[in-house]
């Protein structure tokens, strides 16, 4: 469904993405785990179409990322995009004008669950509500992949409860839903696989299921060996 | 595409309120001075009123330009590079949404000039005699050079023309810097050269052209404007096309 081949971002002589070839399929939920600066980021921007790849090519169901796959990838940024004069309406209103795949109905759902209402303005959100209005808003859609970077960031434990719950509501046979988070043993019982970056190359990309009854690790375990560099005991 | 020009328009709205509010401002000033026969007044009014419309197109293609640097050099690009649009219809609701303001603006003022010149000479019973006066200073500069709708209309659409293709390539120059020189030292000096060089060339370019074709004034005004929209549009291909293949948001 989506897939990366030699990809590579250069920014000046920095490489945020060195090389990434990576294949991830409809029907799942997968994470996508570094540390800060590892790529992940630039890696779901290029698959938005957000960044321009400096080598290689990304692909959604076999064609470049372009225009059209727009219209089937929802991709949510970690950080606050939405215009500053806009209301929590205004943004479900932004949405439904340009995505077809948007449902209001579902919108207000969502606000309602994230104890949200459509009066909010976004320059008086907290930045936990202004997290959980981005959720809201591209859950809101009814893409074929979805990208959440740092869904959970910023926001408390029961809100993150809702966001798991709305998460795994919109998992599918025919939908792909990719997170990256720092809150890697929380992820654990929300996803079934993971892709490991680091300094913007791919070090694995694993079923967690396979993980953890062949080499008998969890993801956490397998993110502490690959980042610290310490054999974990099974 | 509508639907982009309409959220370009609430981008920049508060800037055409502003400039409405304080033209509001300086008519009402003009009209207090008018009717209460105060020259002092009348005078400022003109004053605030003309400097208000010549500077008042500047104001909103800066505007459109202003935009166009948050929109691809903050954290809220993602919302309008996120949507099913190409950049070719990103730029493009920009710039037309920008054209029409202007064309609106420029012919809100126009109307206004107008309505005010006529106020202003009807209450002194010498419109007639105006008309006369301005004529004769006209023909005193050019021979050839006479107030009359045409000549006004031609000359107009050559500033609007020249105007809206200073604020293409100022995009060009904004999307320049944000794309093929993004990280690099002295990004903005360069683009703003850049920017600086391209209007001389344009203008050189124009002209160059226009000594080739000996023509009256108001024939020189339109080719003139026409011959501006057309590099103004050639400078929205290659903006297009740069934010197309090069930019990252």
């Amino acid at each position: 469904m989506l897939e990366s081949r030699e990809l590579t971002k250069k920014y000046g002589s920095k490489t945020a993405v060195s090389g990434i070839s990576l294949k991830l399929e409809a029907g799942h939920i997968c994470a996508m785990l570094g540390p800060n600066g590892s790529g992940k980021t630039t890696w779901m921007k290029m698959a938005a179409g957000l960044v321009k790849p400096t080598s290689g090519e990304i692909l959604f169901e076999g064609a470049p990322v372009s225009i059209e796959s727009r219209r089937h990838i929802a991709y949510m940024s970690t950080e606050p995009y939405f215009y500053t004069w806009m209301s929590a309406k205004d943004v479900g209103k932004y949405y439904e004008d340009f995505f077809e795949d948007f449902s209001v109905e579902r919108y207000r759902n969502l606000l309602a669950r994230m104890e949200l209402t459509e009066d909010l303005k976004v320059k008086a959100l907290s930045s936990g509500m202004a997290a959980k209005l981005k959720i809201a808003a591209t859950l809101a859609r009814d893409a074929k992949v979805w990208m959440l970077d740092e869904p959970f960031n910023g926001i408390d434990l029961l809100a993150r409860d809702q966001i798991r719950e709305c998460i795994v509501e919109r998992a599918g046979e025919d939908r792909l839903l990719l997170l990256s988070s720092h809150l890697v043993e929380e992820m654990e019982t929300l996803v079934d696989r993971a892709v490991y970056i680091r300094e913007g190359v791919l070090i694995e990309s694993v079923d967690l299921e396979q993980l953890r009854t062949e080499r008998g690790l969890s993801m956490a375990d397998l993110y502490r060996q690959i980042y610290t560099g310490k054999e974990v005991i099974a | 595409m509508i639907r982009l020009m309409k959220y370009e328009l609430r981008k920049s709205w508060y800037l055409k309120a502003i400039l409405l509010l304080v033209t509001a401002v300086a008519e009402a000033v003009f009209l207090i001075g008018l009717w209460g026969g105060k020259d002092s007044l009348t005078a400022t009014g003109v004053l605030l009123l003309t400097i208000l419309a010549t500077t008042g197109t500047m104001v909103i293609g800066l505007g459109t330009v202003f935009v166009l640097h948050r929109d691809i050099n903050t954290k809220q690009s993602c919302m309008l590079f996120m949507t099913p649009h190409s950049s070719y219809e990103i730029l493009g609701a920009k710039l037309l949404e920008n054209a029409i303001s202007i064309l609106l603006i420029g012919a809100f003022f126009f109307g206004l000039g107008a309505l005010d010149i006529t106020l202003l000479f009807a209450k002194e019973q010498a419109l007639d005699r105006l008309w006369q006066i301005m004529s004769e200073m006209l023909r005193t500069i050019n021979e050839n050079l006479t107030i009359d709708a045409p000549h006004l209309a031609a000359f107009l659409w050559m500033l609007i023309a020249d105007w809206l293709t200073t604020v293409v390539t100022a995009c060009l120059a904004d999307v320049l810097s944000a794309s093929l020189l993004a990280g690099k030292r002295f990004s903005g000096l360069i683009s703003v050269l850049f920017f600086l060089a391209l209007n001389v060339a344009l203008n050189w370019l124009i002209r160059l052209i226009m000594n080739q074709i000996p023509t009256d004034f108001v024939t020189s005004c339109v080719v003139g404007g026409c011959l501006s929209i057309v590099l103004g549009a050639a400078m929205y291909v290659v903006t297009a096309v740069l934010m197309e293949r090069k930019l990252s948001v």
